[in-house]
């Protein structure tokens, strides 16, 4: 027995020497597979900052423009949403208010997608140990793609800076402070997701479950940001996205907090590198345990099998819009206590119309928050047909039809609830400060208003699904992400009004701060239902295509 | 020579997860230069053995060695002279079936040219096809194509042949004996007992994570019985009372039954005695072999003390 221990103990720790054999054909391997997906990350951040930046360039001409701007942007939503800069009434300061946080968030996720990519998503199909029966250390593939997503974010940064300088951001005479604070704040922020991605991939047994914490990571420090921006600013740095922030181009030029993201990420990466080579090629922190012996009968339908699949997503999103909702709620409640300090003339002024317009603004969040579920739901009808356990489920006697309505019902009445859920969260945490019990039904009533909008993007979807089913699920994010972008940044984007307005969240009355309206929902509603008959329709009459 | 004379040494090998005991106090030999069978329901740990020799899975407890080295602490280092292949290939969907070879070649020894196209000919594999297109057979020639184009000392094979066509499988075959004329060791688990026996030199048969039966084929042959069917005018009077003669059975004048080895001198005498109008005797199959030990399992089951 004790021999047994000692000679398991001798071997538990390989050369170190071994661990990183094989690098440079990963390294090309990771480039290979993401030659595309790297390429569009960069033309996409890069070439975002690089337009607002040019486009606010022409518009702002004078300094009363600029001073207007900054009047403008210094409201509560602005703030929650994407912060305000430190100097917001200059160009950069702008520029920054617009667009900084769209850049260093959809980076922060674009990296923990790519680090999933190549780490768990590998692993749980056995590509990872097709590789690893190889001459490969147990750390080659891994620091591979951290060292290819780092060198996207120092890309991208450094994309940022060039734009920034080139359009001429920064003030005369002061050099290209500024623009190399504004890049590497971005890469900073990258570089942090990169290590929380890492330690993702290594805790969690699944692709699904890593890129599901990972964002989860993401999604809490931008919430905890909102909340120390909307406060005294101090929260601001209890989260590494407010160390970004707090590098302030344009303003103090700051570039120790930098120093801070890089240190978070180094120790998240020394503690992935460190689980991976304690466990199990395969194996996530817990071990899996047995399950049930035999199914009940509910899981014979389409609806019951999906439930019970879908078991875990539905209770995850519950628990994070009711989470973010109550969060909301109590800093509306921070909000209206700053503004009644002002005086009573103020929140006479722009008190009542700037609540509403900030509770109509979160409302927005987790009707975009839902629209993730949704489309994850409605996505993996065609992750079943890929994947080919489709097949056997046709195979029994269920019609196609009836096994895609089945399974929509989830994102249908998910939504519906999600959006009841935190709209009603929301309200009660925001009436419970304000002592008004009314604020749950009707900022639940308020959230509601989206579903309509959610269930357009849900009918893209599955209308996608329908007609071009090797696409469906990379063009479905893309409609999603492109909807977002222009949401946020529509106007710097010069497309016409029309086009802004039809879009279905800009569509939807954002309640409470304008009354309802009908027609909009109404109109909405019929098109995510031709969107669905449509893609429905084209499935019946398609090939079932797996791969 | 190789430096080693056992490719593996496997003893009281164990490894759970979880709760779950995949190997309890597995023993393994493969004699450098042999093939070596390794036969197993599903479930009973042959992919988990393979994957620990491999250095993806770390044993709780006993000993392993590959070609003289520890399979975890020294994973890289013995790779270079391992190739593996596993029972269900997932390869990259956006990169060409050349592209996974030369990438998984890259990581080990030099891959011979000749050979490459050699054995992409004699598989009948189109490296130019985009992975997702791939069958499965498809897919698992790519990991034969790369385990046997290299010059691997130790091949690790894990039910290679489960998704090929009998023809594939001859090309397979005759890859295996070129591998095993060159010196070069080979642990093959399989379900497929013709296979096995074809190939083999020695057969390990597990159950449950542990070892239940080793030896040279030959070895194991005379563990269990013959399968004998004489035709006879007269009756079979006599022969079913013999020890040794087993699940007698009378057909249409065709006398059948099982017969242990070392009994086989004596019922043959007995069995000329009633003058045979002809006899077919079949030596004892890897699977009856199998299907006895599992039998067994078969019969403690129903018993109810598991």
């Amino acid at each position: 027995m004790t021999v047994v221990a000692v000679a398991t103990e001798r071997r538990l720790r390989p050369p170190v020497a071994d661990s990183l054999t094989g690098l440079g054909p990963m390294l090309r391997l990771v480039l290979r597979r993401n030659r595309v997906r790297l390429v569009v990350w960069w033309v996409v951040l890069a070439g975002l900052f690089a337009y607002v930046g040019t486009y606010y360039t022409s518009l702002f001409t004078t300094q009363a423009a600029l001073n207007d701007f900054a009047a403008l942007s210094n409201t509560p939503s602005i703030k929650a949403l994407t912060g305000l800069a430190a100097t917001p009434n200059t160009l950069g300061g702008a520029v920054w208010t617009k667009i900084w946080m769209t850049c260093a968030l959809s980076l922060a996720f674009g990296v923990v997608f790519l680090v999933t990519r190549s780490g768990r998503a590998d692993e749980e199909v056995g590509r990872t140990e097709l590789l690893r029966s190889r001459m490969l250390g147990r750390h080659a593939y891994s620091v591979a793609s951290w060292l290819v997503d780092a060198g996207l974010c120092v890309a991208v940064g450094a994309g940022i800076a060039l734009a920034s300088a080139a359009v001429g951001l920064d003030p005369a005479g002061a050099g290209v402070a500024g623009s190399l604070v504004v890049g590497a704040s971005v890469t900073g922020v990258g570089l942090m997701a990169l290590g929380v991605g890492a330690v993702a991939n290594q805790v969690a047994g699944t692709s699904r479950g890593a890129n599901a914490l990972g964002s989860a990571v993401i999604g809490a420090f931008y919430v905890l940001r909102m909340v120390g921006d909307l406060g005294d600013g101090r929260l601001t740095w209890v989260s590494p996205i407010g160390w970004a922030q707090e590098m302030q181009p344009w303003g103090a030029n700051r570039w120790w907090p930098l120093v801070l993201l890089v240190v978070l990420a180094a120790v998240l990466l020394a503690a992935a590198a460190r689980l991976e080579a304690r466990r199990d090629l395969g194996a996530g922190l817990l071990p899996e345990r047995p399950g049930p012996a035999g199914a009940p009968v509910r899981y014979t339908s389409p609806l019951g099998l999906a439930l019970r699949l879908q078991r875990g997503p539905v209770i995850g999103w519950s628990a994070t819009i009711v989470l973010t909702a109550l969060l909301f709620g109590s800093v509306v409640q921070s909000m209206t206590t700053l503004l009644s300090d002002a005086g009573s003339t103020a929140t006479a002024i722009i008190g009542g119309s700037s609540v509403n317009a900030l509770l109509a603004m979160l409302g927005m969040i987790i009707a975009m928050v839902t629209t993730v579920f949704a489309l994850q739901s409605a996505a993996s009808l065609r992750g079943d047909e890929a994947s080919g356990i489709l097949e056997p489920q046709l195979a029994g006697a269920v019609s196609r039809t009836s096994w895609a309505v089945q399974r929509l019902l989830i994102p249908a009445v998910g939504a519906a609830v999600l959006l009841l859920v935190g709209g009603a969260g929301m309200g009660a945490s925001y009436g419970a400060a304000v002592h008004d019990a009314g604020q749950t039904g009707r900022l639940a009533l308020a959230a509601l208003a989206y579903w309509p909008a959610v269930m357009v993007l849900v009918g893209v979807a599955v209308a996608l699904f329908g007609w071009v089913p090797r696409l469906a699920v990379p063009l479905t994010w893309g409609v999603l992400s492109a909807m977002w972008f222009v949401v946020l940044i529509g106007d710097a984007l010069h497309l016409p009004a029309w086009l802004l307005d039809v879009l279905p969240f800009s569509a939807t009355p954002h309640l409470p701060l304008v009354p309802l309206t009908w027609t909009p929902l109404v109109v909405l509603t019929l098109v995510a239902a031709g969107l669905v008959w449509t893609g429905l329709d084209r499935f019946g009459r398609r090939d079932v295509q797996t791969g | 020579m190789p430096a080693h004379e056992m490719a593996v040494e496997i003893e009281g090998l164990t490894k759970s997860f979880g709760s779950v005991q995949a190997l309890r106090g597995l023993d393994l030999t493969v004699p450098t230069g042999q093939v070596t069978g390794f036969l197993g329901p599903n479930g009973s740990g042959k992919s988990t053995t393979i994957r620990i020799l491999l250095g993806l899975l770390r044993a709780d407890g006993g000993r392993a060695t590959v070609l003289g080295g520890d399979p975890w602490a020294d994973a890289v280092r013995l790779h270079r002279s391992i190739a593996y292949v596993p029972g269900d290939v997932s390869l990259w969907p956006n990169l060409t079936g050349g592209e996974a070879i030369d990438i998984l070649a890259r990581l080990s020894g030099p891959l011979d040219p000749a050979r490459r196209a050699l054995m992409l000919e004699r598989f009948e594999l189109d490296p130019t096809k985009k992975a997702r297109t791939y069958s499965k057979g498809n897919r698992q020639k790519v990991a034969l194509v790369a385990a046997l184009a290299s010059q691997a000392e130790l091949l690790l094979l894990d039910e290679p042949t489960s998704g090929l066509d009998p023809l594939m499988e001859a090309a397979f075959t005759e890859s295996i004996l070129e591998v095993k004329a060159a010196g070069r060791s080979v642990l093959l688990s399989s379900h497929i007992f013709a296979e096995v026996e074809r190939l083999a030199d020695r057969v390990t048969i597990i159950r449950d994570g542990a070892t239940v039966e080793a030896g040279t084929i030959a070895e194991l042959r005379h563990l269990t019985r013959s399968q004998v069917t004489v035709g006879l005018d007269g009756g079979a009077d006599g022969l079913s009372g013999l020890p040794g003669v087993h699940d007698l059975q009378v057909l249409d004048g065709h006398v059948t039954f099982a017969v242990d080895e070392a009994e086989l001198p004596a019922v043959l005498a007995a069995v000329a005695r009633l003058q045979p109008r002809s006899i077919v005797a079949n030596p004892p199959s890897l699977e009856e072999l199998f299907l006895r030990h599992y039998g067994d399992e078969l019969a403690t089951l129903s018993k109810g003390d598991r």
